[in-house]
Formats: structure tokens, sequence, C-alpha cells
């Protein structure tokens, strides 16, 4: 007995050392030193002229540019959600026809780059149809008749080709929040007497809106980066200024890091954005 | 007297799968009725169908002489909108085993869910029903947590407040204790136990025995889809007629 005693007595005494991890230091050292000698390497040859930078970093264009991008990216996010809201609850209806055009279009839409859309309702739009008429019943002219290239400004292109492709992306992600509501939840709504209506108002759109919002926040940074794209369409943004600049004055480097500096701004913007709704609707 | 429930040689097929077969049973106003039965012996199904969760293949089911989920024709029942259907459960309250609470909402928001967004009813007023109910479930000072911050009971008891606040005429509690340890069981069938000394009609499928014991007037065994034993609750437990009873009691009680 008084053996066991003094054995659990010794074992207790002697302190616990944990296992030295040296390999993962080493490799971390490895990995800052490889970042050190990149970084120094790119002071030594001047690659960027920092009174450039910085006289350009806040120019009234690049702002516009910046603003215009936010603008183009806000908008097509929400029409996007909108859409997405409308092509989900059609995947999700039990109508075999509407299930059919929501996954056509989604196919569609996802499966195409967002290049090719966007040139696509710039250029490929006006060739197909040179006016817009809009006819209302019982009018014998026309409520609106324009040529197409008047209407599909740089602006108007680049913003249904964004919320379309988007809209896509964004209805696989409503749907996957609709059907991650729980059946029971539906159940206890039906129970109570609510309509299918009243179900959607007040237990899947309120949960399933939740659930969505992390991956919504995603798809907004990824959206303001895509507004780039708007650049091929001569639509002025961030991007297209910048090109714009450097090709007349050569300054590459210094103007995309322009640019890229506005981009990681509003990504922290949209960031900021998604933690506090995540915060202000947690899940439960 | 008019049945508050009566359920009038009811059959549901899944495909070729008979989940139920030419069930008929009434409940008198007041009355509480156990199901009881093995698993998939319908018990669950037959609750379901009582508020058209579920569409019945065949029969008809009546709850305070209002023909459920259907309109009668010369030629055959037609199938209610879904706004008709709505207003019908409106007054059948229903309990599930896994509470289905609306995790989004506190338990006030969850007892107001039906009065306000149902019966279009003012929050002031909703409010004050919702606490008076949660009072009663003994639960007047959980109204602000989160269905995720209760225990199993706590939230079956908030589930019984959300249903009673329509005022149900009818309360159907799908095996509302099953998915509760004992202890906290024993809380959710004293507040059954109370609801049924007040007189509300209850239909109660069940595996739980103090519940078909104590609280059920009468009881319906089931097996398979079909009506084994139906009477008394205490006749039942003293002497069921059948054999499968029998069976069915001796192994519970070998517990």
């Amino acid at each position: 007995m008084t053996m066991v005693t003094s054995h659990i007595a010794t074992a207790s005494e002697l302190p616990i050392i944990h296992r030295r991890r040296w390999g993962s230091w080493l490799l971390g050292a490895a990995a800052l030193l490889l970042v050190a000698t990149i970084v120094a390497a790119g002071i030594q040859a001047r690659i960027l002229d920092l009174p450039v930078f910085l006289d350009y970093l806040f120019s009234p264009l690049i702002l516009t540019g910046a603003l215009n991008a936010i603008v183009l990216g806000t908008l097509a996010l929400l029409i996007a959600t909108a859409i997405g809201f409308v092509a989900a609850l059609m995947r999700v209806s039990g109508n075999l026809i509407l299930v059919a055009l929501s996954s056509t279009y989604v196919y569609l839409f996802r499966g195409t780059p967002m290049l090719i859309q966007l040139i696509f309702w710039f250029n490929a739009v006006p060739i197909m149809f040179k006016t817009i008429t809009i006819w209302l019943p019982f009018m014998d002219a026309p409520l609106v008749s324009m040529p197409t290239t008047a209407v599909v400004t740089p602006f108007i292109a680049a913003l249904a080709g964004l919320s379309l492709a988007e809209g896509a992306y964004m209805s696989e992600i409503i749907r996957g929040g609709i059907l991650a509501v729980d059946q029971g939840q539906r159940a206890a709504a039906r129970a109570l007497g609510m309509t299918q209506k009243k179900v959607l108002q007040q237990v899947v759109i309120p949960q399933a809106g939740r659930i969505i919002i992390p991956a919504a926040g995603n798809q907004y940074i990824m959206l303001l980066k895509s507004t780039s794209l708007a650049s091929a369409v001569g639509y002025l943004e961030l991007l297209r200024i910048a090109t714009d600049i450097y090709s007349s004055n050569f300054r590459v480097v210094e103007l995309l890091a322009v640019a890229a500096i506005w981009y990681l701004v509003m990504t922290a913007f949209a960031t900021a954005l998604q933690t506090t709704l995540e915060k202000l609707f947690p899940q439960r | 007297m008019k049945a508050a429930v009566s359920v009038m040689d009811i059959s549901k097929a899944w495909g070729t799968y008979a989940a139920l077969t030419n069930v008929s049973f009434d409940v008198a106003p007041g009355e509480v009725v156990a199901l009881l039965g093995p698993s998939g012996a319908g018990k669950s199904t037959i609750l379901r169908c009582v508020n058209h969760l579920d569409t019945i293949t065949a029969g008809r089911i009546y709850v305070h002489g209002s023909l459920i989920g259907y309109s009668e024709r010369s030629d055959g029942l037609y199938e209610l909108s879904d706004v008709e259907i709505s207003r019908q459960r409106q007054s059948i309250g229903m309990v599930f085993q896994s509470f289905n609470l609306f995790r989004h909402l506190t338990a006030l928001q969850n007892v107001m869910s039906g009065p306000v967004h149902v019966l279009n009813m003012p929050k002031d007023k909703a409010r004050q029903i919702a606490l008076n109910l949660l009072e009663k479930v003994g639960l007047g000072q959980k109204g602000d947590s989160y269905p995720s911050q209760l225990s199993g009971g706590q939230q079956q008891r908030v589930a019984i407040a959300r249903a009673l606040a329509m005022s149900p005429k009818v309360m159907l509690l799908d095996e509302p204790t099953s998915a509760l340890d004992p202890e906290l069981a024993q809380e959710v069938v004293v507040t059954i136990k109370a609801l049924a000394e007040e007189g509300q009609t209850m239909l109660i499928a069940t595996h739980d025995m103090g519940i078909a014991r104590d609280v059920a007037d009468r009881v319906i065994f089931m097996e398979s889809g079909r009506i084994v034993e139906d009477g008394p609750s205490n006749e039942f437990f003293a002497s069921p007629r059948s054999d499968r009873a029998k069976q069915f009691l001796s192994r519970i009680s070998a517990h």
C-alpha cells in the first residue's frame, strides 16, 4: 500500500514535457526567408515608385473607378439575389416545367464564362436586335421604340451580364439554404394553420437566410472583383481606368498596385458587412 | 353527442405498402385516447392524416363535424385548397416527437407565432396569451430563451404551449416523450396530464406506458396499420383481450 502511494506521489511531481516540433519550426523559418528574399529583390529592383503610387492612390479618376465598381458589383448582387430567389423557388417547386426552365438557366449561365456573357450583351445583342420596342395592349403606337445601342450602354451590358451569371450561382446557394431548413419546421408551421406562403415568409426564408449569409458574402466579394471584367465592354470601372492611365504613362506596376489596393479595400468592406450580418442574424 | 374526431374506415398506402388499413374510431369531446403499438404500426400516420399533413387513400376523417382535407361532391371527395386546409388546421393542435420549435424564434415568439401570423391577432394581446401559457407549462421565466438554450423537456413544453395558443378543439401528440430521457419525459407527462384534467380532447401516439395508463381514458392498440384492440385504458392494462396486446404488454413489463 505504501509502495503505491509513494509511486503516485513521484508520478505527480514530475513535470510533463511536450515534444518539440523542430521540423515545423524549421519549415516556418525557411518560408519566412523565402518571402524576405522576394521582397528584398523587389525593393532593390525599384519596381514600385512610391511617390507615383501614392499620387494615384487617391486621384479622382481612380476613386471614380472604384465607386463605379462598387455600384456595379452591389447592384448586380441585389439583382442576382432576386433572380436567384425566383430560380431557386422554381427549382424546388416540384412543377416539372418550372424545374426544367430553372435548371436550364443555371446550366447555361453557370456553364459559360462571365466574360463571354458580358461581351455577348454588349456586342451581340445590338446586332441581333436592331431596335427595342415595347408594345402595350390597345395602343396604336409602341410605348418605347429606340435603337438597341442606345439602351445597351456599357453599364447596362455589364450589369445584365454580371447579374444573370451571378443569379445562376445565387439560385444554387439559395436552393441549398431552402433545402437545409428541416422538414419538421415546415410541418410545425403548417400544423399551426399557416398557408404555404406564410410558411415561406415566417419560417423558411428567415432560416434559409441565415444559412446563406456566409456563402452570399463570398459571392459579393467575387462579384466586386468580377466587375473588372466590365473593362472589356468599356465600362469605366477601376481596372479600366487604371489600364487607360498606364497605357499613356507606362507606370504599369504602380497603377496595378493602386487598383489592387482598392479591390482589397472593397473586399474588407464586404467581409465586414458579412460578419455584421452573421452577428445580427445568428444561426440558432 | 357529436364526436370530436371521427375516423371512418381510412386507409393509406405508399405504393404497394399499406400504412393504414380500414381504421375506424371516434374520440368524444374531452376524451384522451392513446394510440399504442410497435413502431411502424401506423400511429403517427393516423395523427398526420387527421390534420391532413399526410393524405389518406380511402375513407374520411371528421373533426367536430367538418370533413378534413376534402369537400364532398356527388362524384367524389375533392381536395381543398391550401387556404381552406390551413383554416381547418387552426383548430387542431399538433405536438411532434422532435418538438420542431422554430429555431430562429424565442420561446415566447414561438408561442405567439400562431396567433400573430395565422389569426392576425395584435402582438400585445398575443404576447399576453403566450406569457400565460408559458406560465402554465412552468416556463414563465424562459420566454426569451431560444430553443437551442432549452432542454428537450422544456422545448416540448414550449411546443405544447405553442399548440395551445391557437385554442385547439383537438390536440394531436405524436410521441411527445419519445425523444426525452425518463426524467425530462416526466415533466412533459405532468403537463399533458394537467391538460387532460382540464378536459382537453387529445389523441396521443405514444410508447410511454405512463401516458397510456395514467393519462389516457382509452387505448387503441395497433399493429401493421390495423386496430387490434380498442377499449378503456384500465381494462387494456388489467386484462388485454388480444394475444398480440398481451404479448406487447408482457414484453414491456419485462423491462
